[in-house]
């Protein structure tokens, strides 16, 4: 990989990193949260310092180009992403109806009936 | 009836219309029991209506749908240790005099007591794709568990202790309970049984499942089936 193009990459993955544990530190993202994001931001670290691991890890997929693994991961990231948030809202849903329930009954403890 | 430890639960949106007239006609047949009508976040009077019927009324802060709105009333009877929970129409479709047999069901052992339109001679028993709708959920209920019903969509239903515990489950299916919530039932080994009820048409003419609504309430009723089929089982017996 070309010199300029390591530093590119690598001054933009620090970059992201130092923004997500800026994120953390002012508790914008929760910590458990993060974890996925650190995560990406290492790999991508790793992969730019280390470009023959991203070399090897396309032949052992069977992948012609590295740059098709690279997308490849990537997308398979952003999929798994979506689904742990989607796993997220939905629990959230639950919560939400039975906290508006809760907050029906109590409403109507408080309000009493009228006769 | 000298019922107080029968509570009725009324999901109601926007029912202030129709509310004075089921009100009275429950309290008349019903002077006992306790009556609760959960406000689904209505834009009108409803939960005023309702206190001033003397009614209790639990008003939701945002919509929730039918099953959620029931469940909320379902929740309360456990939590007041009713006896047997009964949910009612809010738009005139059910008839007080046939929930004396549903209430009786409970109290003679029964978990989950179903009033079913196809045991009702001459009930009003809805267009033909409610008709084909409910054969189907029938069928496939029957076909998934075993569970013979003639009417598994119907929202007049009393519930028993357990029964009014399965329903009160977080992770319920709580837009529709209808076929689904019967094989949960089935599956959690409750006693469900069926009883005749007449029912009239709906009053309301936005009806819950009228319309385009029909197609995306259909193939989310079928997956929930399939879910509530294979799904872990329920188990209440403590």
């Amino acid at each position: 990989m070309p010199t300029r193009q390591v530093v590119v990459f690598l001054a933009l993955a620090l970059l992201l990193l130092a923004v997500i544990l800026e994120l953390v530190r002012r508790r914008t993202l929760r910590i458990e949260y993060s974890w996925l994001w650190i995560a990406a931001c290492l790999t991508t670290i790793v992969l730019i310092l280390r470009y023959e691991l991203l070399v090897e890890l396309t032949g052992l997929v069977g992948a012609v180009v590295p740059t098709s693994t690279l997308f490849f991961l990537c997308i398979l990231y952003l999929a798994l992403l979506c689904l742990h948030y989607s796993i997220r809202i939905s629990h959230l849903t639950h919560r939400v109806k039975d906290l508006a329930q809760e907050v029906a009954l109590l409403r109507s403890h408080l309000e009493g009936p009228s006769d | 009836m000298n019922d107080p430890d029968v509570l009725f639960v009324i999901p109601a949106l926007n029912e202030e219309a129709n509310l004075p007239s089921v009100i009275q006609e429950l309290r008349a047949a019903w002077p006992e029991a306790l009556v609760l009508v959960v406000s689904d976040a209505s834009a009108d009077g409803t939960a005023r209506v309702a206190r001033e019927l003397g009614a209790q009324a639990a008003s939701l802060p945002f919509h929730l749908g039918y099953g959620g709105a029931v469940q909320t009333g379902i929740k309360y009877g456990l939590r007041q240790r009713m006896r047997v929970v009964v949910t009612f129409d809010a738009d005139g479709q059910h008839d007080p005099a046939d929930v004396g047999p549903l209430v009786q069901a409970v109290r003679d052992g029964a978990d989950v007591a179903i009033g079913s339109r196809a045991l009702a001679a001459g009930s009003y028993r809805g267009g033909i794709a409610r008709r084909g709708g409910r054969a189907l959920f029938g069928l496939l209920a029957r076909l998934l568990t075993g569970l013979q019903l003639t009417d598994p969509t119907s929202g007049l239903k009393a519930l028993g202790p357990r029964g009014q515990e399965l329903f009160a489950l977080s992770r319920f299916p709580d837009r529709y309970p209808d076929a689904d919530a019967l094989v949960l039932a089935r599956r959690a080994r409750l006693v469900i049984t069926e009883r005749p009820a007449r029912m009239r048409p709906s009053r309301n003419r936005r009806s819950m499942h009228g319309g385009v609504r029909s197609v995306p309430y259909t193939f989310n009723m079928l997956f929930s089936l399939l879910v509530a089929a294979t799904g872990r089982d329920v188990d209440l017996r403590r």
